[in-house]
């Protein structure tokens, strides 16, 4: 089947004071349809870049991106994208947060509500759809955003270090929450962290990045039947791939 | 919210101020030319009531329309050049530049083109409140975060649309709030253009009360005016709290 995503050849290069920096280059990558893919790597490597060209915030200066057969240079429709800060807006309610990108698309919005409910109430935020953000906990606010990032249906979900900001605890919840709409839903995510235990856990394939400039080093397909549990952690096998990814990493 | 206590505190200290100050007149038995007692102060409000509130009202009448004017075009020129860099680019150093032109020298000009009436007092308030209030809501509008911004672009948001769902909300707090500068910046303007030229208002009758000697009229016109601004600036503050409700979100 041909990829959701395809990246060949790509070459981001930010032009600052000092002449170019190049922050990732020849980067080939594909996304399938209905799968979650982790990308992994050090502080600087690109990771975020790469999410940036996919999401068609960042042109690559070489090199393309073909999405679902079409080549597009930037402002992909149909992607959800959820950041490491929750960005509300905190002068409109919850619910009327969720429903910002049907608002932004021009959609009918209230014809959206009972589907910002049902994910609400699948997300654990039932009850909270007058409430204004800064009402909420940093973990509900991230739910929040979450609800925001999958309310139009994207066709691909992007996920730039989401749950970097949120307590231990409160960050396996919202591993389980992600893993359980991702399945719902049938999803094609890209999970940009630098933990590679949740990209372990979460994904079908991880990727790892090495840096200066950035390019991908190695892929490592996760075999383990999702939906899994949060005590797949301690066993070892999934510890063995935790390894594994670390030592590809590098020092 | 100022709990009961400290308002409570805020009077006592002001009762305070005011006895002290009586006392040192009394006692010191300064003249009341250089310095009026409180007391006669207010005996002088209360003579001159009805021409106090006649001139009062001329003041607050040029204020609150060169106020009103400051806030619309304010309001207006920050949503176009939020919107558009390259007029941005092009007026605001023009601006900044006039904001260091000092207004106050304006207004000779302005009675000059315009004759002693209400004209030039609400031009002159317009023109000192105008940039107090352009600024802050200016900057609230082009300084959104960059992650926000990356967000709305990824989720398909044109330039309109940032600007109306976020730049705009964005700023209203800072709107409001920079009105309270804005508005004792127009009730400055206005009093100084009534001073250079005019036959009416709070500060004709400033002007014209110590050129007699007649200080307590003075003090009085002073007392009155920092009132009213003080109370219209509390009003300001409820509709505050209550548009931008979200702003204040540490204090409800």
């Amino acid at each position: 089947m041909e990829p959701l995503v395809k990246i060949r050849n790509v070459e981001v290069r930010y032009d600052n004071r000092n002449g170019g920096l190049v922050a990732i280059s020849g980067v080939d990558l594909d996304i399938r349809q209905g799968e979650v893919v982790g990308i992994v790597g050090k502080s600087g490597c690109g990771k975020t870049t790469l999410l940036k060209v996919i999401a068609g915030l960042v042109r690559p200066t070489r090199g393309e991106v073909i999405y679902n057969g079409t080549h597009n240079g930037g402002g992909f429709r149909g992607i959800g994208m959820l950041f490491q800060s929750p960005l509300l807006l905190p002068w409109r309610t919850v619910l009327k947060n969720i429903l910002l990108p049907i608002e932004l698309r021009g959609e009918d919005v209230d014809s959206y509500v009972p589907r910002a409910l049902e994910l609400m109430e699948r997300i654990g935020l039932k009850g909270f759809e007058n409430s204004y953000p800064w009402e909420l906990s940093g973990g509900m606010q991230q739910r929040v955003a979450l609800c925001r990032a999958l309310i139009h249906r994207p066709s691909l979900l992007l996920l730039d270090e989401p749950f970097s900001a949120l307590d231990a605890i409160t960050r396996e919840d919202m591993w389980m929450l992600l893993q359980e709409v991702i399945s719902y839903e049938n999803y094609t995510a890209v999970l940009v962290t630098h933990d590679i235990r949740e990209a372990v856990l979460l994904s079908d394939r991880v990727v790892v990045m090495g840096g200066r400039p950035g390019r991908v080093k190695a892929e490592v397909t996760i075999p383990f039947r999702r939906p899994r549990d949060l005590g797949l952690q301690y066993g070892r096998e999934y510890n063995d791939y935790v390894a594994k990814i670390r030592s590809l990493l590098g020092d | 919210m100022v709990s009961k206590a400290k308002t409570f505190s805020s009077v006592l200290t002001l009762l305070a101020i005011g006895v002290t100050w009586e006392v040192a007149v009394r006692l010191f038995n300064i003249p009341q030319f250089v310095l009026p007692a409180p007391s006669a102060i207010v005996n002088t409000i209360a003579r001159y009531s009805n021409y106090l509130l006649y001139n009062l009202a001329d003041t607050l009448l040029a204020s609150a329309l060169g106020l009103f004017m400051a806030a619309t075009f304010s309001l207006a020129l920050s949503v176009v050049l939020a919107y558009s860099d390259s007029v941005r680019e092009a007026i605001y150093p023009i601006l900044s530049g006039f904001n260091a032109v000092p207004r106050a020298a304006l207004v000779p000009l302005l009675a000059l083109w315009f004759g002693l009436g209400m004209v030039p007092r609400v031009l002159t308030a317009f023109l000192i409140a105008f940039f107090p209030i352009l600024v802050p809501t200016l900057t609230a509008m082009i300084t959104i975060e960059r992650e926000l911004w990356e967000m709305l672009v990824a989720f398909g948001a044109s330039k309109s649309q940032v600007l109306v769902k976020v730049a705009i909300p964005r700023a209203t707090p800072y709107f409001l709030s920079s009105l309270h500068m804005g508005l004792t910046s127009a009730v400055v303007g206005s009093v100084i253009a009534e001073m250079v030229a005019s036959d009416r208002g709070i500060g004709y009758v400033i002007l014209s009360s110590t050129s007699r000697l007649d200080t307590p009229l003075a003090f009085a016109c002073l007392l009155l005016l920092a009132l009213i601004t003080f109370t219209l600036s509390k009003v300001l503050s409820l509709v505050e709290r209550r548009v931008a409700r979200w702003a204040y979100r540490a204090n409800i």
